[in-house]
């Protein structure tokens, strides 16, 4: 009979993982991909009323002058990249030019009506609301989709701030008591219809089933030809705008499912994206973090720890590589906030379920959570500490259905309940601590266990000063902490059979199989405990590559170096080593950059 | 969470559970018969269970305290996996803690603060609400078993005795039932051996594999 596998011995695949990671995918090319979008074309608006639109004009160019000489001049380069379809131009203007222009004039009030700004650039509104979009594609079944292309970044924008404002709503919603009079009579007539769960939804299903995404990926995956693909995924599916507003409503769909508490079905609607980093969404780096945040604290949900950590060291790790190319774009202060959550929850799952996963992570979260992680591993005490970080770093749950603004009696009794009660992100809270609370002797078993290779529960319970039944069932939990459903397993054994990825479907997330996750096992033999430890030996051979490859470079370098030229009458106090009369502080200096930088190396290993 | 497509779920229900019907507040009663098909003939089936939940969800005017209390019990029973949580999630905050003042007994109340619940109240719950369930009181032995088989090798007589509410011949049909053999001169139990008993120290040794050293073997070839 065979013992579970362990989590230590596949830890060595996600650094490969890792190394696979292609950053200028990840970074550079937004515009590349083909993308089409479509331009609700709106006729010229020809009023009726002939004063009527002589007195609107004459507002409108007063409006108009009021635009900034740059933001105009702003406005009539991004529309002519979007009619010329210049990709690189529409991702510049979009990347920099819109965000800049917004944080400049625009923070605190809308961009201009198109109204006011149709003199610059004639008579064309776009729409690029998803609801506009999907109305357009629903109106247009006999019409071929116009082809227009929009940056990849865009486009998840476009999904993201659609859920966002989704998401504010419901917060804003929820929130009887700072409600005016007038606030609530809207809320109670036509303003409870606005965004419902089903309305989202039903946007972003839309997206999915209109650009057959999932039977596009699916086909991608066994590998069909191109031709195939054109066949199953039809006309909309073929232009690259619908294909990347399905896919991106497919981690839309995982954070509003996240976000409502239906964290297996969450998961469930990721069915089909591979989770890795050669993925799709890995072209647009906010989407990937986004996608790997979400998934992550699904996991947590589950009480998968272990894969919650994974999920999080991977994303980690990416983030800090991308660091030093991404600081400029205008998503960075976003993705930093999303990593400083993220090394939060990585911070709780180790505590629940400690693993050297990653030692790099684990030293940046004692950094920044230094005083939560001491103080998670005592106890009881730790509670405060597990709750601070949770809120924190939890998404923003929201209520999926609106407090009873239509029935003023049931408002009033709905008011009167205590506080805490309605806010979503207690409730998540509550039945997070109720597991915390479960594994509260955990940390302490472990550490007496550490030393013993056998231990009698009598005597267990007397150092504990506890009855020895009830650490008997505390050592029965302390069990079945240390098993989870893990995904470590089905990826590595995917790793190792890798022969053609593509012809391999990916399997859900919420495939695993169990798995042993601590080093420290044990088992009673009736009131005999016997430990066992794994340890992870010393990786020598990891050691040895590094440095034997730097070695190597550092030797290249010296063999590309030129010889230094040694002067006939060396000048006194330069003794040593050769210097060049030129320039005689670069050559003295030279030995030293080549020995400087060996030592980095072992500071690096 | 328990297995996500347990074999015994009919084809029409992996329909809805997967596509969008699921959404479809029509559904509804297709879902809760399949609840109460699981009550009754000791299956189990979270996801379809969780759609339920869903449905009330979206739909508070469907909500059918009943359904909710089967559907907790199922998960409840699922122990160590986290389906109870999962099903707490997707109740709303204000359907599990309803005023408790004329209704004591609402078992949505009770069942979130399961394990600080009073001996009356405990009562309350198995006498009202665990009728239906066929085989409740054995799936609860069940979280049990795999409790035990997981953390010992040898068990007190006693002790299993007092964990399965078992005694005498009741408990020998039981320990047979699941091929566990008795040690009659420690008064104890032998598990079978699982690999979650049997614990073994190991050193977790790395395994170079050959293109990690590609680099240095291409970089001889030059040199």
């Amino acid at each position: 009979m065979s013992t579970r596998p362990q989590l230590w011995t596949t830890e060595a695949e996600i650094d490969e993982d890792l190394a696979e990671v292609d950053i200028n995918v990840a970074l550079g090319n937004y515009g590349q991909g083909q993308v089409a979008y479509d331009v609700v074309g709106i006729p010229p608006v020809l009023n009726n009323s002939t004063l009527l639109a002589m007195q609107q004009q004459i507002a409108q160019q007063a409006a108009l002058s009021q635009i900034p000489e740059v933001v105009k001049r702003f406005i009539v380069h991004f529309h002519k990249a979007i009619v010329d379809q210049n990709i690189t131009e529409i991702t510049a203007a979009y990347e920099s030019g819109w965000n800049k222009l917004t944080e400049k004039f625009y923070s605190k009030q809308e961009w201009p009506e198109a109204e006011i700004i149709a003199p610059l650039i004639g008579d064309v509104r776009v729409s690029l609301l998803p609801v506009d979009i999907l109305g357009f594609m629903g109106n247009s079944d006999s019409e071929s989709p116009p082809p227009l292309s929009l940056p990849d970044q865009w486009l998840w924008d476009i999904i993201d701030e659609f859920i966002y404002q989704f998401q504010s709503f419901s917060v804003w919603r929820s929130r009887v008591r700072q409600k005016s009079e007038e606030e609530i009579q809207l809320l109670a007539t036509e303003g409870g219809q606005v965004w419902s769960c089903y309305s989202v939804l039903n946007v972003l299903y839309s997206f999915i089933q209109k650009s057959k995404i999932n039977e596009h990926v699916a086909a991608l995956q066994r590998g069909a030809s191109p031709e195939e693909i054109a066949d199953i995924v039809g006309e909309y599916g073929s232009k690259p705008l619908y294909q990347m507003l399905g896919y991106f409503s497919i981690i839309g769909l995982l954070r509003v499912h996240t976000l409502l508490g239906d964290f297996t079905l969450a998961l469930k609607v990721m069915d089909n994206i591979e989770l890795s980093q050669k993925a799709f969404f890995t072209r647009v780096t906010a989407c990937h973090v986004a996608a790997y945040y979400y998934v992550g604290f699904c996991y947590m949900a589950l009480r998968r720890y272990p894969d919650a950590a994974r999920t999080f060291v991977s994303i980690l790790n990416f983030i800090l590589r991308m660091r030093s190319y991404h600081t400029r774009s205008y998503q960075y202060d976003q993705i930093n906030k999303t990593a400083d959550r993220m090394y939060a929850l990585f911070a709780i799952c180790n505590a629940l379920s400690p693993s050297r996963l990653d030692d790099n992570i684990l030293n940046i979260v004692k950094e920044r959570y230094g005083e939560q992680v001491t103080k998670m591993a005592q106890g009881e005490e730790g509670l405060a500490a597990f709750e601070e970080l949770f809120l924190y770093a939890c998404p923003k749950f929201i209520s999926a259905n609106p407090p009873p603004y239509h029935d003023a009696s049931l408002l009033g009794p709905y008011l009167e309940t205590p506080s805490p009660i309605m806010e979503p992100a207690q409730h998540h809270l509550g039945l997070f601590m109720n597991d915390v609370k479960n594994l509260l002797a955990v940390p302490t078993l472990r550490s007496f266990l550490r030393l013993y290779t056998s231990l009698d529960t009598a005597k267990l319970a007397s150092f504990l000063d506890k009855e020895e039944e009830d650490v008997v069932r505390e050592m029965m939990v302390m069990k079945q902490a240390s098993r989870s459903v893990s995904r470590a397993t089905v990826s590595s054994s995917q790793e190792k059979e890798r022969i053609d990825v593509r012809a391999r479907p990916n399997g859900s997330l919420l495939d695993g199989e169990t798995i042993s996750t601590s080093d420290l096992d044990f088992v009673i033999n009736q009131n005999m405990i016997h430990v066992a430890e794994t340890t992870v030996g010393r990786r020598y051979a990891g050691w040895f590559i590094r440095n034997t490859e730097h070695a190597q470079r550092v030797l290249d370098t010296l063999r590309a170096t030129p010889l230094p030229v040694v002067s006939p009458t060396p000048l006194p106090g330069h003794v040593q080593g050769p210097v060049n009369d030129a320039k005689p502080t670069a050559a003295a200096a030279r030995p030293n950059n080549a020995w400087g930088a060996t030592k980095k190396v072992e500071i690096a290993a | 969470m328990s297995a996500i497509t347990p074999s015994t779920r009919p084809e029409v229900i992996e329909a809805l559970v997967s596509g969008v019907d699921r959404y479809n507040p029509s559904n509804i009663s297709i879902l809760e018969d399949y609840l109460f098909h699981q009550i009754r003939s000791q299956e189990y089936d979270c996801m379809a269970n969780l759609a339920i939940l869903k449905l009330y969800q979206f739909n508070p005017e469907l909500y059918n305290p009943d359904v909710v209390v089967n559907i907790l019990l199922k998960a409840l029973t699922s122990a160590p996996h986290a389906d109870f949580s999962l099903c707490l999630a997707l109740l709303g905050e204000r359907d599990i803690y309803p005023p408790p003042q004329d209704e004591p007994d609402v078992l949505p109340y009770l069942l979130p603060r399961l394990t600080q619940l009073s001996s009356t109240e405990l009562e309350i719950l198995r006498d009202n609400y665990t009728v239906e369930y066929i085989g409740f009181e054995d799936a609860v032995r069940d979280v049990v078993v795999r409790a035990v088989r997981a953390a010992f090798q040898k068990i007190g007589r006693d002790r299993l005795s007092n964990y399965l509410d078992l005694e005498g011949s009741a408990l020998d049909d039981y320990l047979s039932g699941l091929a566990w053999q008795q040690d009659l001169d420690s008064r104890s139990i032998v598990i079978p051996p699982n690999p979650d008993n049997r614990i073994e120290a190991t050193v977790v040794r790395e395994s170079i594999q050959l293109p990690q050293l590609t680099k240095i073997i291409a970089h001889a070839q030059v040199a």
